[in-house]
């Protein structure tokens, strides 16, 4: 199979105008004779939801919780990125598309790069538009702080409940839609498959979670935004009902799946503190821009944090990366988190944990200050913890956050099935092997408000339909399948239940394929994936019945494909012989313990293209071609 | 009119009633002790009192209609929403807890009330629709009336009930009118507090002083 | 530092939306203190499921207090009994060795259950249909900046946006009043300037759905405020009042 981003020609800066001239149009008036499913309401599917229709499309809307404002998207805290330069510090489009290029290791398209910085800023007037109650300064224009990879302040914010915001913006906009009857929205909805007639992406088969009722739909084209799958390590920062399901099911429907390995893992969050927890909670990244992270400077030292005077304290980020300081990127935050736990400075009990420390800027700036900037977060971790930050400093350790691995797609949004397109955390396009903090919102976005309103268009007007109901063999078949897994799932009736299964996989994925990677450890997990797989289609216990509100069993068939989707990811860490962003593998690495890519041989995208159960997957490469931006060691210092 | 009903016959809308009917209600109520004080200042202040509120004749007739079409309003609506409310919860908690909002005057709203309902339509048998003449003058009705021990408890009662209903509703009719400003809103509930205490003490001291006579 | 504790739960069971149900009594052991409520439900969970019976159902998400999906009635409070705080983020710590909990769903004829300690909440949804958005279609919209907003007003809005449609103030309300729901979203976009053009059509169109969905009168009980995990002020219910009020009797829209 040959993989053609489809990225239109000429200079960097004219590709997007050049390519929506290019993109043929649907007349407004025939708009309404097409179909689209959205599956999804999160930034990226709640935005296209709402623009397909404001467009004049029938859209269906999905998913899976009980109304679309609580799509995990809420739960973002920081902000959103954009190149308004409104602090006058010297930001651009061009510097927001090189500071993205390189956070992302150069593992990126520069074309789908620049298209999300050229529309980053179109996306701080819709929301604006829509009512999102942003930070101001006193003047009243629109407040910007500073985050990670990046030395200009251009990440816009509503407090630490950025996400929450511009979701419920997106919420709003989709809720006119559906009060105009151009959205019809079902929720408690699981995607289970994907239906595709004559090679085109015709429908979905969900079940209805509240009375366990197969539903097929159909319509021209399906978009995913079903978001990340960050819970194939069972504790991450992700929402309790993430998946990779929907994904999943496409990739077995034969989309590629690209650079599953890319995983995030987030350097501030709340540490593990015991074997029932359920979730890990994210302290926004925001936080280092007033935080100061610190160990102990010698091993061991079990002294409370206020015993250890400043001279034995080490600062290792301002120490190792003066220019960045605390604002170095994820990976590289995490990874020295890391280090320095494994050499023994850890603190807390478990000794898996730094201190991210306020007092100096409680100092300098006041509690006031502090407090308006982020008291959401410091009552949020003092609720967890019952310590006070503002008093001691937080205990913070890296977990799962985001995954900048999903489904392949080219230019358009669209995957390797004509019809299916993929957008936000569920695409793998733009982040390459590392997200920059605040960009994810943004590509969420920018994919929902400003991309797929077009590029849906052009797919549209260019293709042929044949007409086709619900009734079609293709639906029945797929439906079929569906209800023989679910079928499958309760009859077990083994001895282990979902949870313990998903507990047990995300520990191998979190010890083998988490932040430093050895073949050694990736093979072993690879082993370990396949024997729990079988041991769970086997033993696994499912209470209910399928025609019920039953959550054990939405759980199990979202188990059931980490499972499997698991060993992908260990499959494409394995291939790819280089550490870049989000993949570190211990045998690369520079002297200083940076990431070291192979330029030479992996600036590529792994698409993986299914083949069979228990088959290895096929191979295939995107080869990267930088014009624009020198591949250069990425420096912090 | 259609837009007038629409607005007023909202939950908002009744609400509204009920908050401008209970203000006059207030402000008959500051009325009505002002005209009662005049019985501290002895029979014949108390008597030149009532020529006086008479001499107004048929304004009094229409004050009293005002009155009447006032209370029609606020016990029908407040009757609806009573009613309303309940229907909007067919099963209830088995387990009920205070979270700290409610007080005893808007936990016994209704309640309280009803009985100042009953207690109003008695206390206007046994005052105001009475023949007077030479030989029942007010003065002397009021003082007959409040020398009866079953009359004063059910009269210091009611006027309990009536601070009780009143410690709500003071606060909550200016709510309702959307006149919540942190900087006043303290003031209005503290308002509520010291009127609805002088509605009790002003009231509830007359049948002492009536005895002390 | 954690410990462990003991409780017995009284818990709503209820088959489906049209069965009777009933309090059910379940034993939680060895709690570790530092879990959270739901963490607590998650262990009784696994012990149902080994045993053969069915697990309690109930709603969750995010499980950090921000996506609303969570909530029930916990010994009569809303999302139990620390202030400001949803059910996922309520710690076992709060709880006592011994304790009887108990543990009943969202109830409000507008909130009808679903299984257990999931309600339907759809009426929320509704109401925000009903005029909870300001109509820009993306694409047209000026610049960020072009249009100042003072901080204050920047500021109370985002109080007011706050709000994660969970339904406590609902739930809490003596009535099952929403007032302070819609109070929010409409006193959100009444004090931004984008959402003053459609201010009245809003706040007429809210009001009014709210009251054909079957929510309670409010009777500024205030149990909301007090029960709301955003702590969301009933100023919010007050200015909604001001804007229904301009707007039925002072606006032009009918
Ligand atoms: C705690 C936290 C904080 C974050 N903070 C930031 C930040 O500050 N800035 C930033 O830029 N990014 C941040 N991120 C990342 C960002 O929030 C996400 O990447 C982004 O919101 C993903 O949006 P999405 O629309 O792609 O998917 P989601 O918001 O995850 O939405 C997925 C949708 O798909 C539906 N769905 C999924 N599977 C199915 C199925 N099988 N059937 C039907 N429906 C389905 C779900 O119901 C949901 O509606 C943060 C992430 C986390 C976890
Ligand atoms: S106002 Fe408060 S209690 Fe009511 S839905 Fe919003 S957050 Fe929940
Ligand atoms: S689970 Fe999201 S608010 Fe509790």
């Amino acid at each position: 199979m040959e993989l053609d981003a489809k990225i239109p020609g000429g200079h960097l800066k004219d590709k997007w105008d050049r390519h929506r001239f290019e993109l043929k149009l649907v007349n407004p008036a025939n708009k309404r004779k097409f179909d689209i499913i959205v599956v999804g309401t999160g930034l990226a599917g709640g935005a296209a939801a709402a623009s397909l229709a404001e467009l004049g499309y029938n859209v269906k809307n999905f998913c899976i919780q009980d109304s679309p404002r609580r799509a995990h998207s809420i739960a973002a805290q920081g902000g959103i990125n954009a190149a308004k330069n409104y602090t006058n510090e010297g930001d651009s489009i061009w510097r927001l598309f090189y500071d993205t290029i390189k956070g992302g290791d150069f593992r990126a398209r520069e074309g789908n790069v620049y298209r999300l910085a050229q529309v980053s800023n179109n996306i701080i007037d819709q929301c604006v538009a829509q009512g999102v109650p942003f930070a101001r300064d006193y003047g009243g224009l629109l407040a910007n702080r500073s985050f990670g990879g990046s030395q200009v302040s251009r990440t816009f914010y509503a407090r630490g409940q950025t996400g929450q915001q511009l979701l419920l913006g997106a919420y709003s906009s989709l809720s006119r839609q559906i009060a105009a009857k151009k959205v019809e929205m079902f929720t408690r909805r699981e995607m289970l498959d994907v239906v595709i007639v004559d090679g085109q992406a015709r429908g979905i088969v969900v079940r209805n979670l509240v009375t366990g009722e197969l539903e097929c739909h159909e319509a021209h084209a399906v978009v995913l935004a079903t978001g990340g799958y960050g819970n194939v390590f069972f504790l991450s920062t992700n929402a309790m009902a993430s998946n990779v399901t929907a994904a999943y099911r496409a990739y077995k429907r034969g989309a590629l799946f690209a650079n599953p390995c890319f995983t995030q893992i987030h350097p501030t969050c709340i540490p593990v503190h015991g074997t029932y927890q359920s979730k890990l909670t994210l302290m926004s990244e925001s936080l280092r821009n007033d935080g100061r992270v610190w160990v102990p400077r010698d091993m061991g030292d079990k002294r409370q944090p206020h015993q250890i005077p400043e001279s034995e304290r080490d600062y290792y980020l301002e120490r190792k990366y003066p220019s960045f300081g605390n604002l170095v990127p994820r990976d590289v935050a995490s990874r020295n988190a890391k280090a320095q736990c494994d050499e023994g400075k850890g603190v807390g009990d478990t000794g898996l944990a730094v201190y991210l420390d306020f007092a100096d800027a409680i100092k300098r700036d006041g509690k006031d200050v502090i407090e308006k900037k982020y008291g959401n977060l410091f009552q949020m971790y003092e609720k967890i913890t019952a310590q006070d930050p503002y008093e001691t400093p937080m205990m913070i350790y890296p977990a799962v956050h985001y995954t900048m691995g999903g489904l392949w797609v080219d230019y358009n949004l669209m995957s390797t099935v004509d019809g299916l397109f993929v957008m936000g955390e569920a695409n793998f396009s733009d982040h390459g092997a590392n997200r920059l903090g605040a960009s994810a919102l943004m590509q969420g976005l920018a994919d929902g408000y400003f991309v797929i309103p077009y590029t849906i268009g052009g797919y549209i007007a260019g293709t042929s339909f044949p007409e086709i109901t619900t009734d079609h063999p293709a639906f029945k078949d797929t439906a079929k399948e569906v209800r023989e897994r679910t079928d499958k799932l309760l009859s077990i009736q083994g001895k282990r239940t979902v949870d313990d299964f998903h507990r047990e996989l995300g520990l191998t994925m979190w010890d083998y394929c988490g932040m430093g990677r050895k073949d050694e450890g990736l093979e072993k997990a690879k082993k370990k994936i396949q024997e729990l797989r079988g041991e769970f289609w086997e033993n696994v216990l499912v209470p209910g019945n399928d025609k019920d509100f039953n959550q054990s069993l939405e759980r199990a068939g979202r188990v059931a494909d980490f499972l499997e989707f698991g060993e992908l990811m260990v499959t494409d860490a394995l291939a790819r012989r280089e550490s870049c962003g989000g993949h570190f593998n211990e045998a690369y690495q520079t002297e200083e313990n940076e990431a070291q890519r192979d330029d030479e041989n992996f600036c590529h995208v792994a698409a993986w293209e299914y083949t069979g159960d228990d088959k290895e997957p096929e191979f295939h490469k995107e080869p990267l071609d930088f014009e624009n931006v020198e591949l250069t060691q990425r420096s912090y210092k | 009119m259609n837009w007038f009903t629409n607005t007023l016959g909202s939950s908002i809308g009744k609400k509204l009633m009920m908050a401008i009917t209970g203000l006059c209600f207030c402000g008959f109520l500051v009325v009505h002790l002002i005209g009662n004080l005049t019985l501290y200042g002895g029979k014949d202040f108390f008597s030149a009192y009532v020529e006086h509120l008479h001499s107004y004749g048929p304004l009094v007739t229409v004050a009293e209609l005002g009155l009447l079409a006032l209370a029609i309003i606020h016990v029908l609506t407040g009757l609806t929403l009573f009613f309303g409310n309940l229907g909007a919860r067919p099963e209830g908690y088995k387990v009920n807890k205070n979270a700290g909002g409610r007080t005893i005057g808007s936990l016994t709203m209704p309640y309280t009330g009803i009985l100042l309902l009953a207690f109003i339509v008695l206390h206007l048998i046994q005052l105001r629709f009475v023949n007077y003449d030479e030989t029942m003058t007010v003065f002397q009705n009021v003082s007959n009336t409040l020398s009866q021990p079953a009359y004063v408890i059910i009269y210091i009662a009611a006027v309990i009930v009536a601070a009780i209903h009143v410690s709500h509703g003071f606060w909550s009719a200016f709510q309702t009118l959307g006149a919540n400003h942190p900087k006043y809103m303290p003031l209005i509930q503290g308002v509520g507090i010291v009127f609805s205490l002088v509605v009790g003490i002003g009231f509830g001291l007359i049948p002492g002083y009536i005895l002390s006579l | 530092m954690s410990e462990t504790i003991n409780l017995t739960l009284r818990v709503w069971r209820q088959k489906g939306p049209r069965t009777q149900g009933s309090l059910e009594t379940y034993k939680a052991i060895d709690i570790s203190t530092d879990m959270s409520f739901l963490e607590m439900l998650d262990v009784v969970n696994e012990e149902l499921t080994v045993d053969g019976k069915e697990p309690i159902a109930f709603d969750h998400d995010c499980r950090e207090g921000i996506c609303g999906m969570c909530g029930v009635v916990v010994n009569g409070r809303s999302h139990g009994p620390e202030k400001g705080t949803t059910l996922c983020q309520l710690h076992m710590r709060h709880f006592s060795d011994g304790d009887t909990i108990f543990i009943e769903p969202w109830r409000s004829k507008a909130f009808p259950v679903i299984k257990d300690l999931a309600v339907d909440r759809g009426a929320f949804d509704t109401l925000i249909q009903a005029g909870g958005f300001v109509s820009v279609n993306a694409g047209g919209a000026q610049d960020a900046n072009c249009l100042p907003v003072p901080q204050e007003d920047a500021e109370k809005a985002m109080d007011a946006a706050a709000c994660i449609g969970c339904g406590a103030c609902v739930a809490s309300c003596p009535n099952a009043s929403a007032m302070l729901f819609v109070g929010a979203k409409v006193s959100q976009l009444a004090l931004l300037p984008q959402g003053k053009p459609e201010a009245a059509q809003r706040a007429l169109s809210m009001v009014r759905t709210m009251d054909e969905l079957g929510f309670g009168n409010c009777t500024n009980e205030r149990e909301c405020e007090a029960e709301c995990p955003k702590e969301i002020s009933i100023s919010n219910i007050a200015r909604l009042n001001r804007e229904y009020f301009k707007a039925g009797l002072f606006s032009s829209v009918m």
